[in-house]
This record gives C-alpha cells, sequence and structure tokens, in this order.
C-alpha cells in the first residue's frame, strides 16, 4: 500500500460515498480559498501519512532481511563448527593413526602419494568455492573406506583407530551434507555440487607399507583440507550472509 | 453417508457374485464389513445380505449381538434381500455379532448353518497424540553417546484388542532411525552423535484405528546434550583477600564438540541454603571465577555445574561434587557483646559483678583474647585505671559461620554500692582488633535517675520457641534493650533495637527447664531496671512428685506437711496439688492450690490405717509422692491424760476409803484375821494331873519328837502312818498339815479343812522342811481337858495347833532314811522350841529368821526350863537307830510340864 494511493481514495469517496456527498457538494460550493486552505492540509496530512508508511515498509524490509541474514550466519556457524569439530577429531585421528602404525610413523606422512585428492579448493565466486568444499569433501570419502579397510587388517578389532577412522568417516559426510544443505539454501537455482570427473581413483593394492603411508597421507591431506574449508567457511562468512542483506536491501 | 453405503452395497455385490460362483459351500446370509476394528464411544452399522437363494426374504433376518438378539429398533431395511444394524461399540472386550434368520421352511430349518454369519467386532481407542516428549544423549567419557533416549507422555486408552505402539523417529540431515515400543521411551542409537547437525526428532502413536504424531523437536543436535559437570574443581584462598576465593575448573568436553556455559553455587558449611551466582556472570566458556563479598573466616562449599553455552539449548549437567575452602582470617568488624551478671553480697554494701561478652557478630577469625578496662566514674585521673587487661581466649577451630556465640567469662568484680564504673572490652583476632564496647555499671541508687522497666511484658510458648512481647517505657527514650534468660545458673541474652515490642528468644531452649526472662531496657548505655518473667519452653510432668516430710496425727484428722519438688525436677509450673488418701478401697483425694504445702485432711476414722499420696500437676502432666502410711490414734490428745487421772482418782478414793474402814473398824477386823490364840507357854495343862497314866505304848504310835501330844486315838496314829505313806510324794513340795495333823491323834479327823501349810520354799531347806513339818494341836474342850479318853462331844472340843518342821514321820515311816538322816535330825531337835510360837510366826519360814527366832525363844524358854534333858536324849536318839524305843520316852517326860501348864480359855 503506498500513500498516494489512499490519497487517490480519499478523493474518490467523494464521489461515491453516498453518506459523504452532502458534505462534499457543500466544499465545492465553499469560496476559492477556503477551498484551497483544506486541500492544502489534506495533502499534508498525505504526505505525513506516506511518509510513515514508507518508513514502516523499509523498517519491515530490513527486518526481513535481518532475520535472513541471521539464518545464514548461523548455518554458515554451524557448518564452521562442525569443520572445526572434524579438524580437531582429524588431528586427533592423525596421532592415534601415528601411534599405531609402530616406528617410523612420522616418515609415512612426510612421503608424497598420488591418487589422494587435491586439498585446495578452488573456484572463483563463493557458489564455486562452495561447491569445490563439498566436491572435495566427497572426494575423500572412499579414501577413508580404503584406509579404514585397509587398517582393519593391520589392527585389532578393538584399536581406537578402527573407531576414530569412522568417526572422521561419518563426521566427514555430515560435514558433506550440511555444506550440501547450505549451498542449496544459499544458491537455489544451482545444480547440487557432485564430483565432475566421475568416481574418485583410488590407488592400486599396496603392501603394507604403502598402505601405512597411504593411509597417513590421505588423513594428513584430509586435515589441510579441513584447514582449507575453515578458513574458506569464514570468509564466505562474510562475504556471503552480508551480500544478501544487500541484496535484499536494493530488491525493496 | 451415502457414498459410504453405496459402497459398501458395491462390496456385497462383488461378494455376493463371487460366492455364487464358489458353489453352495457358500452361506446364504452375508455381513459386511469383515472383521471390522471400531472405535469405542461410536456407531457401528453392519449389513447383512442373502445370497444365493429364494426361500428367505430380509424381514427373516434378524441380529445377535453375543447372544443378545439386537431389537429391531435398530435395523434398517436395505432392500428385500439385505438388513442393516446400528450398534454403538460399548466396552473393550470382543464381540460377535450374527445375523440369524428364522426358520421359515425346512430348507432353512435343515440347512440352519448357511443361513447364519457373524463377524467379531474388535474395540479399541483411537491413538492420543504423545506430549511433552523429551530427549537427552549423556556425555561418556570424553565424547558425547551416540545414543539418544527420549521420553514422552501416552495420551489417551488403549484396550487390550487394539493396543497403542509409539515409534520413536529420529531424523539426521541425510539419514533417519526409528524405533517401535509400548511403552513411553525408547532409545535410538545414531552411529556418531552428530555435533552441529540439525536433528529431527517425533513420536508417533499408533493402532489399527489411526496413527497420530507428537510435536517435532527441531532442534540442533546439541540440544540435547547433557554433559558431565566440570572436574577437578579447586578452590584458592589468598591471605590478602579474606572476603574472596577463586575457583578453577577443567571443561567437561572439548569445545569443539559444545561450548559451554557454566553456574557457580556455593554456600556455608553445614548450610543447605545455596547462594548462586547471577547467571550474567558466568554465562560465558570460562574456567575460573572469583567468589567475593564473602565472609572471612568461613568455610564454603562450591558446585559448578554446566550446559550447552547456546541460550535455551541443552541440559544443565548434574552438579559437580563439593569443593571446599574457608576463606582467611579478616578484621572483627563491629564489637563485642558485652554484659553483665549482678549478684547482691549478703551482709555487705557491694554486689558482685561478673562480665561476661560474646565475640563480635563479625569476628572474621578466631578471637584470641579480649582488653578489658574498668573505669571507676570517681577515679577516672588515674592512670592505673585506664590499664587494659589482657584476657586471652582458647577458641576452637569451629567455623565462624556458626550462629551461637561462645559466650566468654571476662572478670568478675565486688563493686561497693555507691560506686559506678564503666567498662570497656575489645577483641583480637590474629589481624586485628575490633571497636569498642562500653558498659556502665551505676551506682545501686542508680533508681534516683528513674530508670524505669519496660511494661507489661508478657511472654508466650509456641513453636518450641519463646515470644516476648513488651511495651516501651515511658517518657524515656530507650537506646537499645536487651533480653537476657537465665536458667540453672546459665545466662544468655540478646540484643534488640530501641523500636523492638516483641521478639522470639534466638538461643537454644530446652524444653522443660524453667527460664526467667528479663527484658532490660538501655538508656543511652545505662542499663535500667529489667522487668522479669519466668516460663517454660514446653512443660511436661515433673519428674518426681512432692516428698511428704511431716505428719501430725489426730483421731480424725492428720495434717500432711510436704517439701516443694525441685526447681530442676518440677518441668513445669505446679498448677496444684492432688492430696489422695485411701482407706481400705476407697481413695479419696483433695485438690489445693499450688502455693501450698500442708494441708489437714479431717473425717478420719480412729485408730485406722490411711495410705496418703501427693499428686503435683503442671500442664504437662503429674506426678505422685511415694505411699505414705499412717494410722490415726486411738484417743484423741487428753483423752488418755483424762482416763488416767479419773482411774488415779477413784483407786484414791477407794484407797481412802479402805484406810478410813481399816481405822473406824480396826477392832472387828483385827478380831476377825488376828484372833487371839491362847499360848500354850502359858497354859495350865502343865500342872493338870490327869487321871490315867500316860499309856506306855502310845509314843510308839504318835510319831511326835519334841512335843508331847495328847493322843486321842491310837488308832488314829496309826491311820495317819498309812496316810502318810501313801503321800509321801507329796511331801517334797508342800506339806499339808491337814494330812500329817496326826501328831494330835484323833485330831486330825475333826480338824477342820483349813489347811496349815509350813512353807519351805527355798531349795536348800527343801529336805529339811517338807519331810519334817507337822502340827501340832492342843485340843481343849470347852469344859476343860478331862482325860484322853476320846471324848463324847469331840465336835466341841477346841483345838489350837501349832506347826512344827519336825521330821518325825519319816522317821518313823522310814527308818532307813532315818538312819541317813539322822545327822540332820538330830539337828534339828535343838530348833523344836522355835515351832512351840510357831502359831506367832507361821508366815516366817526363813531358816534365818527361824533361827534367830530359835534363839530369842530359847532365850525365852530357858529360864522356863522347858524339857531341857529331852535335848540330849533326842541328839542321840538318832545316831542309835532305836527309834521305837526313843520315842515313848520322850513325850512322856517332855510332855508331862505342859499338860501340867495348860488352861482351859
Amino acid at each position: 500500500m503506498c500513500g498516494f494511493c489512499l490519497l487517490k481514495k480519499f478523493e474518490k469517496q467523494c464521489d461515491y460515498d453516498e453518506s459523504s456527498q452532502f458534505a462534499c457538494d457543500t466544499e465545492r460550493r465553499m469560496n476559492g480559498h477556503v477551498k484551497s486552505m483544506h486541500f492544502q492540509q489534506l495533502m499534508e496530512t498525505a504526505a505525513a501519512l506516506l511518509s510513515l508508511l514508507l518508513v514502516m515498509a523499509v523498517d519491515s524490509t530490513r527486518t526481513v532481511a535481518a532475520s535472513r541474514n541471521q539464518e545464514c550466519g548461523n548455518s554458515l556457524q554451524q557448518t564452521l563448527k562442525l569443520t572445526r569439530l572434524v579438524q580437531k577429531e582429524s588431528v586427533d585421528l592423525i596421532k592415534t593413526y601415528k601411534a599405531s602404525q609402530g616406528e617410523m610413523a612420522e616418515l609415512f606422512c612426510k612421503v608424497t602419494v598420488a591418487d589422494v585428492p587435491d586439498p585446495n579448493i578452488s573456484g572463483l565466486e563463493p557458489s564455486e568455492r562452495l561447491a569445490s568444499i563439498s566436491i572435495h569433501l566427497q572426494a575423500f570419502f572412499p579414501h577413508f573406506k580404503r584406509v579404514y579397510e585397509q587398517q582393519t587388517d593391520l589392527q585389532s578389532p578393538t584399536s581406537p583407530l578402527l573407531a576414530e577412522l569412522t568417526t572422521v568417516s561419518t563426521r566427514s559426510k555430515n560435514l558433506a551434507t550440511l555444506i550440501n544443505s547450505f549451498y542449496q539454501s544459499l544458491f537455489p537455482n544451482l545444480p547440487v555440487p557432485e564430483p565432475a570427473g566421475g568416481p574418485t581413483t583410488l590407488p592400486p593394492p599396496q603392501n603394507v607399507f604403502q598402505q601405512k603411508v597411504y593411509g597417513c597421507v590421505v588423513l594428513k591431506t584430509y586435515k589441510e583440507l579441513l584447514a582449507n574449508v575453515s578458513r574458506e567457511l569464514r570468509t564466505l562468512k562474510n562475504k556471503v550472509c552480508r551480500r544478501r542483506i544487500q541484496i535484499n536491501t536494493l530488491f525493496l | 453417508m451415502v457414498p459410504k453405503r453405496v459402497l459398501q452395497l458395491l462390496v456385497l455385490a462383488c461378494l455376493a457374485s463371487a460366492l455364487r460362483a464358489g458353489g453352495e459351500l457358500y452361506n446364504h446370509l452375508v455381513i459386511t464389513p469383515q472383521s471390522p476394528v471400531l472405535e469405542i464411544g461410536t456407531n457401528f452399522t453392519a449389513t447383512c445380505m442373502i445370497i444365493n437363494t429364494d426361500e428367505i426374504t430380509a424381514k427373516d433376518l434378524y441380529w445377535n449381538l453375543s447372544d443378545i438378539t439386537v431389537s429391531n429398533k435398530q435395523y434398517t431395511k436395505i432392500n428385500s434381500s439385505s438388513l442393516s444394524v446400528t450398534i454403538p461399540v460399548i466396552g473393550e472386550k470382543h464381540e460377535w455379532l450374527f445375523c440369524f434368520c428364522k426358520e421359515v421352511s425346512n430348507y432353512v430349518y435343515l440347512n440352519r448353518s448357511k443361513f447364519r454369519h457373524g463377524i467379531i467386532l474388535t474395540k479399541g481407542y483411537r491413538p492420543g497424540k504423545p506430549e511433552n516428549l523429551s530427549c537427552e544423549a549423556v556425555q561418556v567419557k570424553m565424547e558425547i553417546s551416540s545414543t539418544i533416549t527420549c521420553v514422552w507422555k501416552k495420551v489417551g486408552r488403549s484396550s487390550t484388542d487394539v493396543p497403542t505402539k509409539y515409534t520413536l523417529y529420529v531424523k539426521e540431515l541425510g539419514r533417519n532411525h526409528s524405533k517401535e515400543t509400548n511403552g513411553n521411551s525408547s532409545q535410538v542409537n545414531l552411529e556418531i552423535f552428530p555435533h552441529h547437525m540439525p536433528m529431527e526428532i517425533w513420536v508417533e502413536a499408533h493402532n489399527k484405528l489411526g496413527r497420530i504424531e507428537s510435536g517435532h523437536l527441531s532442534k540442533d543436535a546439541d540440544s540435547f546434550v547433557k554433559t558431565n559437570p566440570p572436574s577437578d574443581i579447586k578452590v584458592i584462598s589468598e591471605k590478602t583477600f579474606p572476603t574472596s576465593l577463586l575457583i578453577n575448573w577443567t571443561h567437561p568436553i572439548a569445545e569443539e564438540y559444545l561450548k559451554l556455559t557454566y553456574q557457580i553455587r556455593f554456600c556455608q558449611n553445614g548450610s543447605q541454603s545455596w547462594t548462586y551466582v547471577p547467571l550474567v556472570d558466568t554465562d560465558k566458556y570460562i574456567q575460573s571465577f572469583r567468589l567475593q563479598n564473602l565472609r572471612p573466616d568461613t568455610v564454603y562449599v562450591i558446585q559448578v555445574c554446566c550446559k550447552n553455552a547456546r541460550r535455551g539449548h541443552g541440559y544443565w549437567s548434574n552438579w559437580s561434587t563439593n569443593a571446599t575452602m574457608r576463606t582467611p582470617e579478616g578484621i572483627p568488624k563491629g564489637k563485642p557483646d558485652l554484659w553483665r551478671i549482678i549478684t547482691k553480697v549478703d551482709g555487705v554494701n557491694e554486689r558482685q559483678v561478673r562480665f561476661i561478652t560474646k565475640d563480635p557478630v563479625f569476628a572474621n577469625g578466631r578471637i584470641q583474647r579480649f582488653h578489658i578496662k574498668i573505669q571507676d566514674k570517681k577515679d577516672k585521673v588515674k592512670s592505673r585505671s585506664e590499664e587494659w587487661e589482657r584476657i586471652p581466649v582458647n577458641r576452637s577451630e569451629a567455623d565462624g559461620s556458626s550462629s551461637q556465640r561462645e559466650i566468654t567469662f571476662l572478670k568478675q568484680i565486688d563493686l561497693a554500692d555507691e560506686r559506678s564504673v564503666r567498662v570497656y572490652v575489645t577483641a583480637f583476632n590474629s589481624v586485628g582488633e575490633s571497636a569498642q564496647a562500653s558498659l556502665f555499671i551505676p551506682d545501686k541508687a542508680y533508681g534516683v535517675w528513674d530508670l524505669a522497666p519496660v511494661e507489661g511484658l508478657n511472654l508466650s510458648s509456641h513453636g518450641g520457641q519463646l515470644w516476648l512481647e513488651w511495651k516501651a517505657p515511658k517518657n524515656k527514650a530507650v537506646s537499645e534493650y536487651v533480653v537476657e534468660w537465665a536458667a540453672n545458673g546459665w545466662t544468655d541474652w540478646q540484643r534488640e533495637n530501641r523500636t523492638t515490642t516483641h521478639t522470639v528468644i534466638k538461643g537454644n531452649l530446652e524444653k522443660f527447664v524453667c527460664y526467667t526472662v528479663s527484658v532490660h531496657p538501655v538508656y543511652s548505655g545505662w542499663t535500667g531496671k529489667p522487668a522479669s518473667v519466668q516460663a517454660f519452653v514446653e512443660e511436661g510432668a515433673p519428674l518426681e512428685g512432692p516428698e511428704i516430710v511431716d505428719r501430725k496425727l489426730g483421731r480424725n484428722d492428720v495434717e500432711l506437711v510436704w517439701k516443694e519438688i525441685p526447681q530442676d525436677k518440677r518441668r513445669g509450673f505446679i498448677t496444684k496439688y492432688t492430696i489422695f488418701y485411701k482407706n481400705g478401697s476407697k481413695t479419696h483425694s483433695v485438690t489445693v492450690p499450688a502455693n501450698t504445702t500442708s494441708y489437714t485432711l479431717t473425717s478420719l476414722s480412729g485408730n485406722t490405717r490411711y495410705d496418703a499420696w501427693i499428686s503435683a500437676s503442671t500442664i504437662g502432666g503429674s506426678a505422685r509422692s511415694l505411699n505414705h502410711s499412717f494410722w490415726t490414734l486411738k484417743y484423741a490428745a487428753g483423752e488418755i491424760e483424762g482416763i488416767v487421772v479419773g482411774v488415779s482418782l477413784g483407786f484414791l478414793f477407794i484407797v481412802l476409803m479402805t484406810m478410813l474402814l481399816c481405822i473406824y473398824k480396826k477392832d472387828v477386823i483385827k478380831e476377825n484375821f488376828w484372833p487371839q490364840i491362847p499360848n500354850p507357854g502359858e497354859s495350865t495343862i502343865g500342872t493338870w494331873s490327869p487321871h490315867h497314866p500316860v499309856k506306855a505304848d502310845t509314843p510308839k504310835e504318835n510319831c511326835l519328837s519334841g512335843i508331847s501330844v495328847l493322843d486321842v486315838d491310837v488308832c488314829d496314829g496309826k491311820c495317819v502312818f498309812e496316810e502318810d505313806k501313801a503321800s509321801l510324794p507329796l511331801k517334797k513340795d508342800k506339806y499339808l498339815s491337814e494330812e500329817h495333823s496326826s501328831g494330835i491323834g484323833g485330831s486330825s479327823c475333826m480338824s477342820s479343812p483349813r489347811q496349815s501349810v509350813s512353807d519351805s520354799d527355798e531349795g536348800g531347806d527343801m529336805a529339811d522342811t517338807t519331810a519334817s513339818t507337822v502340827q501340832y494341836s492342843s485340843v481343849m474342850a470347852s469344859n476343860g481337858y478331862k482325860g484322853q479318853t476320846p471324848s463324847s462331844q469331840p465336835q466341841q472340843a477346841i483345838f489350837s495347833r501349832s506347826e512344827s518342821t519336825q521330821p518325825l514321820l519319816d522317821s518313823e515311816e522310814n527308818p532307813d532314811m532315818l538312819l541317813q538322816e539322822g545327822s540332820k535330825h538330830s539337828q534339828r531337835f535343838p530348833r523344836q522350841p522355835c515351832f512351840t510360837h510357831t502359831a506367832q510366826n507361821k508366815d516366817s519360814t526363813d531358816p534365818a529368821d527361824c533361827h534367830q527366832r530359835e534363839m530369842e525363844q530359847q532365850e525365852l524358854l530357858e529360864p522356863l526350863d522347858f524339857y531341857p534333858l529331852e535335848e540330849d536324849s533326842e541328839q542321840t536318839t538318832p545316831t542309835e537307830g532305836q527309834s521305837a524305843d526313843w520315842l515313848p520316852a520322850a513325850p512322856a517326860s517332855s510332855y508331862m510340864p505342859q499338860r501340867g501348864g495348860y488352861r482351859p480359855q
């Protein structure tokens, strides 16, 4: 509803409202000065009303924008918290992993292994970077599975390493799901991010040493990825959620 | 409704067509719907349809619910082959509904089983919407458990046939979990607890009648977390901060899992009144907190708990274990509570004043000593009185939070009545000194200042406490009041401000103890006159009854005096005494006021035993004394004295009368009692000359020796001899003159029954006297003695007798004994003259007297020459053993002078 429309409505009221017909006729019969004064007063009142309505409209828009922004922030905050949790668990996992691999465990992790996903996040736009995070996370799932299988052969069933591997793996899936959800809430019209190059390539069968090296590298790389994700999300928090406020404001 | 009915008919039609196809194996009646589950409280309509027969129509059908035929009012005829019934669904138990057909034809009768059909009606309730769903995931080790437990409240009823089940749904992002249960709680095991993930939880109630979901809990998964309480709580006490304690703890779970907020509470040790630190101060992810504004030297107990920092999410953990710490000591705040106890010293114009004090309310540590200064008002200038005296105290390591402050005795002084002093006291702990407390002790005449007491002091007890109420003194500005209570030598007090007019005693008062409660108004440091009243917190029955200490017995009354029960055993105010007294089975009682300690019971029976006891009563009960038994007197006071005096006077009167009688009737009495007996010695018989010579053999028969007896009859002597034989044993005891008076011959036969007893009771003389006593009689005829021939008038003869201890008869009887006792006889013969006068001295049997008299007699007789020759002859006779020879000779010689001297009187 705009103030101008209200003014027009008032004009029309004289034409259609029978009860006020007499008043309108009397008004018309009044001299020009009085008529002019009344009209001026009417215009002032209408302007005041219009201003008030405009203020209310802007305020409500801002409230809606703020609530949307808060929602965005909360989602991102939760994602960030989960990332930090997985990051912390991955750090603990690497420690457990090293402790359970026997001697020279430190050396395993310094070796470079092929076919391990890249921990770096790509893309220019926030949507691309978010999609990149999701894809990278998903890319690690088969590797976790492979490491788990390998370590199942190497460790006793009650080894804390296996439990921690399971936890990190599951938590990573949760994180990927959360990021996807967040992505969809931010960019509902964009497709759900999926690994572009098809299924992740896993390394060929390995010996025990290679398995140990492989596992450590996977975990280490994953930890790097999480560090990148965490950093990225902090950046996105400022970019994505604030931009939405701006968009909303402009839209209104 | 219409489409439903159409649908039903359609189903029936299909069913009917199907049954037709099946041949004759099927019933001719079919009910629809089959096996329905019905909601209790609704109406159910079933339709029975006739198929494959024309034998019957709808009007031949009827319905049975179990065994009861349903009223045809509830029937609805749909068409000629269909009949429906509508019944209300009541009760939870399942029932059978049958459609029967009347036996309208033989075919129907023969095929009865085909003309019936039944359905079972299963009844139940629609499930209610579960309420109050709450879920919780607790911490296990350092993580949150992957098992989430939910609880809800069942709503609605459930029947046995249609049970309601519940399914718990937990929806994570991308995964769903569910678990079915019959109860109101369930657990769902997740793979890991999904921290920071959204989660949706709800429960669905469902049965055959429907399903309904509870409200959904759509929250962050961390909203369901309940962590462990913080661990390793350490409390640090710093000397420089006596009112502060620093608390440190460890987070129970890593921040990455859950960010926590904390809550802290603390209380003084022993108290359960917790003080909570405002949440705004601890609503952070903190690991330490400083408690402030605490009391110095007080032990505090501290607890911490935590929850999800996100407001409205998660559950508070349990409280941590107690962490205890004492705050450091601080300078005492306030001043000591100084008071005094004034006791009057008897006989001296002095008062004994004892100063006592309590620690300052905020001692802020252990009081180590007090300093006291007593300043005489008249002695102000003297420097000595300004000196402080140190009074060390040894306090235990008690908590400073104790509400009961210890009373310390400071000093005792004797204060002259005319003196007034001012006392100052300060308290010290290890840190510093308290403010100074002062107290005035005015002189005895302080009444001149008119330090008026409070008015209308009233004291009541309820709820185990003593409540006081008073009115402020008029026209006086009271600065404060001191309420003092004392019992059993113990005094305590409390202070009340000037506006107080009612209060409760805050000390620990004991039941059944009499407290003297005083209210002292204090006028600018001067203590006014107290108003006192006694009270018990609670009264009970006395521990013992009053002791009866005295009684004053009368014939019909008794006064009982008892002692009051000792104060410590009264346990209440004595309201009355009841005196019980019992005679036999009847008990009487008298009630007397409490201020009485004696009472006279009246209307008692004389010479009767009574049991009495006294019962002392308080509001709380009564106690009785021991039984006190007494006999009332037989005579009243003075009664015995009267009797004694009366009897005495009577006796005196009788004696006097007797004496008077004796005096006036002296001659008569003398004549009767002491008749004049002629003295044989004066008898003229000695000069008498008989006409007949004395028989020579007479002495043989007569057993006399020493004294010659005029024998009247010879045979009499023999008789006597014979009698003596028979009566020999009696001679050992008493010798009866009657039996042995044969010494005078026939006189014994004529003698009167009067016994003439010759006593010889003395043991030593028994043998001498018993065997030797004999009566000697002188028979005197009224007309004078005419001869020894028996007189024709023996009864008229007057005889006089004399008694002797002469052993003559025994000698005659037992000649052997005579030989043995010859020496004794020989000694007795000289006594013979003694017995010549026994008529005058018959009462005197004492040998000594006898001997004396013998001597006297001898003196008297010697001049008379009374047969002096026979003495020798008699002395010698027993030794010769010829009693028969000497006996005749002796009387002849001795008797002659007697006869000659005898004269009739």
